[in-house]
């Protein structure tokens, strides 16, 4: 490769992000290099910015500029429906495909004791406060379905119901689209065990 | 090495490099092994599901080093998925296992003590003596095995009416003075009845705290983060 030390420097720092190999970096690096200084500059004082001024909500625990995040902040949300998700991206995904008008809390991970994660890390003491000085009447879990997502959600059920709050599930099953013959056993025993009435 | 349709378990599954996973698992003839599942995080991974702890699995696997690439991962059977305080006893089994199992050291009769436990855990069965039995297991297959027919010392059989103090290292002492502190005390019958595999319901209280310790005992300063599950 180069025997310039800055642009190696570079061609390294760009290899943190995810998908992004030597080769990835490199086209990436001399793209920048040799066609678009500009966007280069504006990607580096972005970039920079954000680091320094992105925190977490002190609500939600979701990543915001500001104290409270946009959703925490805004009035018109509902305070009576709080959505529990693991990650940021979570709550993207629900605010584009539902218009769930409530709130949310972000864990920022689940409980995986072999990763040496337990309640403290996921904040849970903060939500466990904010079920106490000012319970939703509903809580959804929407962690991920799988056995840490589950240990997860079951955690949660038993911290809302010591403060007498209701608890819902988000549904597993079938994809839309999808079908039965392709789709996995344990989806289709979780589907047909939770079917609903019509 | 090849490896094939070996019954196991996943114990464990983190994310490793781009799309891949990087498994612990517990298998019947071959230990702990650790396997990287190439491309199992991919959208259109055939491993989507499968590879979850707590589900009888066939796996099959090449191995050069001390990772073994999987290369196949069949679900035997489908069995109820762990639910509630269950889930949470699983998943300390897990660690418990992932803590003090060496990997590649093999131990079929752990392995059948496990598939119990979690075949119990499934159906809700009250878990406790299955899990005291699966700790004496793992501890024996540890190297840590626990003494519990004679006496520290004299080498007399542990009798049933009988209290005693458990050393870790060496075994039950018959309880002398009074000042023994009351905690730490457990009955010859508990310690029989574990050896049996028959726990009784009123030993259950004696024999967790009495694992709890030895299990602190040979983990040192870095407890268990499961037990802060259940609290």
């Amino acid at each position: 490769m180069s025997s310039e030390p800055l642009l190696e420097q570079l061609i390294d720092s760009l290899r943190c992000l995810p998908g992004v190999g030597p080769k990835s970096a490199q086209r990436m690096a001399l793209h920048l290099l040799e066609r678009d200084r500009d966007g280069g500059k504006t990607l580096s004082a972005v970039l920079a910015e954000s680091m320094e001024r992105i925190g977490r909500c002190r609500e939600c625990r979701n990543l915001t500029e500001d104290e409270t995040c946009s959703i925490c902040a805004n009035e018109q949300r509902d305070r009576d429906q709080l959505c529990i998700v693991e990650s940021p991206s979570d709550v993207i995904a629900i605010e584009h495909a539902t218009g769930f008008r409530g709130r949310y809390f972000v864990l920022m991970g689940r409980l995986s004791p072999l990763d040496g994660i337990g309640p403290e890390e996921l904040g849970l003491e903060q939500l466990a406060e904010q079920l106490g000085q000012r319970p939703p009447q509903e809580m959804i879990i929407a962690t991920n379905p799988t056995v840490e997502g589950e240990a997860t959600a079951f955690y949660l059920q038993r911290m809302a119901q010591k403060h007498g709050i209701s608890v819902s599930r988000i549904a597993h099953g079938v994809p839309l689209g999808g079908e039965l013959e392709f789709t996995d056993q344990s989806t289709i025993a979780h589907a047909f065990s939770s079917r609903l009435a019509i | 090495m090849r490896v094939s349709l070996e019954p196991s378990y996943v114990l464990h599954a983190r994310p490793f490099q781009e799309s891949s996973l990087l498994i612990e698992a517990l298998s019947r003839s071959h230990g702990r092994v650790g396997l990287v599942a190439r491309g199992a995080r991919g959208v259109r991974s055939r491993w989507k599901g499968v590879l979850q702890p707590f589900r009888p699995l066939l796996l099959s696997w090449s191995q050069k080093g001390e990772l073994g690439t999987l290369t196949a991962a069949d679900q035997v059977a489908s069995p109820p998925p762990l639910a509630g305080e269950s889930l949470f006893c699983g998943l300390y089994a897990n660690e418990l296992t992932t803590r003090f199992l060496q990997r590649s050291d093999p131990h079929p009769g752990l392995f059948e003590r496990y598939r119990q436990l979690v075949a119990e855990l499934a159906v809700g069965d009250p878990a406790q003596p299955a899990l005291r039995i699966y700790e004496l297991q793992l501890l024996q297959a540890a190297g840590f095995g626990l003494q519990l027919e004679h006496e520290f010392g004299t080498s007399d059989p542990v009798r049933e009416d009988a209290w005693y103090r458990y050393v870790p290292e060496s075994g039950p002492k018959l309880r002398k003075y009074e000042e023994d502190r009351a905690g730490e005390l457990i009955s010859g019958a508990a310690l029989l009845g574990l050896k049996s595999g028959q726990i009784e319901d009123r030993h259950l209280k004696e024999l967790k705290a009495l694992m709890r310790r030895l299990i602190r005992f040979y983990l040192g300063d870095k407890p268990l983060k499961s037990q802060s599950l259940f609290h």
